[in-house]
């Protein structure tokens, strides 16, 4: 074994001597934690509509695609940005509802596919769990509609069903809205970049080159909330 | 033992020489300033702006700041927690005493998985432990996967900042260095070009190397995860594909809660590269079945951390979150670059940083790296207040070289222990006064200012002019009044 049990006790004991003058007693440290300063912004302030707008707007600038459809519209509009896209072969997570996967393409259910035959893949079609308007963010749980993390990162292209009553205007929002801590997220902020030669801000790594977004209008339906986090 | 003396890095604090000369070379290098101006004028606009529609930015930062503080004052507290939690979700925790120990924890580990090569997400913690030159020296190669750290790694360089490192050379540097070692003569130097060139290089590692090590931005003590921030996917992938993971992380890298990253990931990539996120932010438990590693494994390191933890002044030091913002608003960190700082934690951060690592027996030079302007304390997400440190730091340094030997004769020190007899008798003040002003008027100009001083005067004169001693002096010049007025 790799670790020596003294370590751990010295390390301990050093930083609980180090602390001892100002480390509250365990019973107190719920108390202590919810007496900390937390007077930033928790709430948005935007009506539904304009919500949905600048989660679309941020998105794009990014230079992800997004469009708009309606939950009757939706497997056409997945079948049309399938077909813009002039791929055939999909991959997509095996909780996904068998009316999104549209005709006529060549899809490749996860169930257990093996890393070689991901990368194979030209585009994968997820749900998510959540956006954050503000900053144009994708929630991934990684619950079965979300699929294996490694389903939205092989692929070149990732076409993402974000539904409007997912859709928060802040971060703060998105964490009172989990309940429960997620044990796999992943928060996607555009498609994959790098600005590390001369700060010169170029898309697509490693990550998806392509991101693609339908925001589905589904918002004077019942507010469903998340996905259950940890399935 | 063989697997010591592997050759120094430029940046081991041990070895560096004072901050004063190592940045000559810098200061003298037109080309190397230009990079380095470039790059910190662009996060310095693209942050500005971000920051500026934050309306709460003043509130959350408080808020990260309380956190952080919190966190650090029941650090043993939420460290077991953290345990304890990623131990029932399958990962392993190791404890690292100092660098030798982590480096030791991380090659047995990956002894175990007979392991020859290993991918890395840029860690600034395995540059501080030097770990990529020991598992060389064991025979295991290690592959950065960060853009900028392959940069660094194929063309033999070394960091010059902890979020973009490689920051101090530009493209047609980096053209040089993939087309020399990755055997592409007719790249050209369009970063898209340079970009696809590192992604094709990398490909077929990422699936293949079946190991992995990260960094960590923030361990959750709540629910034992670990959370990593990036922006090119190669953090992803090396989270992802391999069968082994192994996260190295500070003991200061700890948050109490989940909900803790709604603050801390609001400031982070605002702070760090004028981004409202950045593009990945990765979180995981443990292990968790079909998805990802199935062995994981993270080793906490101290290193020196803990005794920075004792003293309630420069506890501070731990809230650092590794934004950078603090090096890309300092005017000293702006003339000269990272390497001046003999660390790889450079910048206001790695001023304070580095000597308290170093238990102030390296690196004495650094508190004094800094015009003490504050810019960083007013960046800083967590608020850590650079400026009280590094003057607690001058006076700690100060403190120990006048007590040593071999300074007695420090003409400094010698001189601090005059003035030191001087000003204890008003007697002996005026009469030094006196003597002074005779001494200094031959070397006295017309304008009243001494401009060349001999000896150890002339380190004065050299790059400042004194004023000459006044034919009154103010004492002189009260009493005088005080008789006149009767």
């Amino acid at each position: 074994m790799s670790t020596s049990p003294q370590s751990r006790e010295q390390i301990l004991s050093r930083t609980r001597a180090a602390t001892s003058s100002v480390a509250q007693a365990p019973d107190h440290l719920a108390d202590a934690y919810a007496a900390l300063p937390r007077n930033y912004i928790r709430r948005g302030q935007l009506a539904s509509q304009a919500r949905i707008q600048l989660m679309i707007e941020r998105l794009r600038e990014y230079d992800a695609e997004v469009v708009e459809s309606t939950p009757q519209a939706l497997p056409a509009a997945i079948a049309s940005q399938l077909a813009l896209s002039g791929r055939h072969a999909f991959v997509a997570p095996e909780g996904l509802p068998v009316e999104w996967l549209a005709a006529g393409f060549d899809w490749k259910i996860d169930r257990g596919l093996s890393t070689a035959e991901i990368e194979l893949a030209q585009g994968v079609l997820t749900a998510a769990s959540c956006g954050i308007a503000e900053s144009g963010t994708i929630v991934l749980h990684h619950s079965a509609d979300e699929g294996r993390r490694v389903l939205t990162l092989l692929p070149d292209w990732h076409l993402c069903i974000l539904r409007a009553s997912q859709i928060v205007e802040t971060l703060p929002e998105y964490f009172s809205r989990s309940q429960l801590p997620p044990a796999l997220a992943t928060w996607i902020s555009g498609p994959s970049a790098t600005a590390d030669i001369e700060m010169t801000r170029i898309k697509g790594v490693h990550g998806p080159r392509f991101l693609h977004i339908i925001v589905v209008h589904d918002e004077f339906s019942i507010q469903p909330g998340l996905t259950s986090p940890l399935g | 033992m063989s697997l010591a003396a592997a050759p120094h890095p430029i940046l081991d604090p041990v070895f560096a020489p004072p901050f004063p000369q190592a940045a000559l070379p810098v200061l003298r290098n037109p080309q190397l300033r230009k990079n380095v101006a470039h790059a910190i004028d662009v996060i310095q606009s693209k942050r500005a702006k971000l920051v500026a529609e934050k309306t709460d930015w003043q509130q959350l930062r408080s808020a990260a700041s309380g956190i952080r503080a919190h966190a650090l004052e029941n650090l043993s507290f939420y460290l077991e927690q953290f345990e304890a939690r990623c131990t029932a979700a399958g990962g392993s925790v190791h404890w690292a005493s100092d660098a030798s120990e982590a480096r030791h924890i991380i090659l047995d580990l990956l002894r175990r998985e007979n392991a020859s090569e290993v991918i890395k997400i840029k860690t600034m913690t395995s540059a501080e432990i030097q770990l990529n030159p020991f598992l060389e020296a064991a025979g295991i190669r290690a592959h950065e996967t960060d853009l900028a750290e392959i940069i660094l790694q194929l063309g033999d360089q070394e960091p010059s900042h902890i979020v973009v490192p490689a920051l101090h050379i530009n493209r047609s540097q980096v053209r040089e260095i993939f087309a020399r070692r990755l055997g592409l003569k007719d790249l050209s130097d369009d970063p898209h070009a340079l970009t696809a060139a590192a992604r094709t290089y990398l490909r077929q590692k990422f699936l293949t190397i079946p190991t992995a090590i990260s960094g960590a931005n923030f361990l959750i003590a709540e629910t034992g995860s670990v959370a990593v921030v990036e922006s090119e996917g190669n953090g992803r992938m090396c989270l992802t594909l391999p069968r082994t993971m192994i996260t190295l992380a500070g003991i200061e890298k700890v948050l109490p809660r989940f909900q803790d990253l709604e603050v801390m990931l609001q400031l982070l990539a605002r702070s760090a590269t004028g981004e409202r996120m950045s593009p990945y932010t990765s979180l995981w438990t443990g292990v968790t079945p079909g998805d990802g590693p199935q062995s994981f494994h993270v080793v906490l390191l101290d290193n020196g951390r803990s005794s920075i933890l004792a003293k309630p002044r420069e506890r501070q030091t731990l809230k650092c979150i590794r934004c950078a913002a603090c090096m890309n608003t300092c005017p000293v960190y702006r003339q000269t670059g990272g390497h001046a700082y003999g660390s790889v934690y450079p910048g206001p951060i790695g001023a304070i940083l580095t000597p308290q690592l170093m238990q102030l027996q390296h690196a004495q030079s650094l508190p004094y790296a800094s015009s003490l302007c504050g810019a960083c304390y007013e960046v800083c997400p967590v608020k850590i207040n650079i400026p009280e440190v590094l003057i607690d730091l001058r006076a700690q340094v100060t403190d120990r070289e006048r007590r040593s030997f071999a300074r007695f004769f420090d003409p400094m020190y010698l001189g601090m222990r005059i003035a030191n007899i001087l000003f204890s008798a008003a007697w002996l003040f005026h009469a030094a006064q006196f003597f002074g002003r005779i001494g200094l008027r031959f070397f006295t100009r017309k304008d009243g200012w001494i401009h060349s001083l001999p000896f150890l005067g002339a380190k004065w004169t050299q790059t400042r002019d004194l004023r000459g001693l006044p034919s009154q002096p103010f004492h002189a010049w009260w009493a005088a009044r005080a008789k006149e007025a009767k």
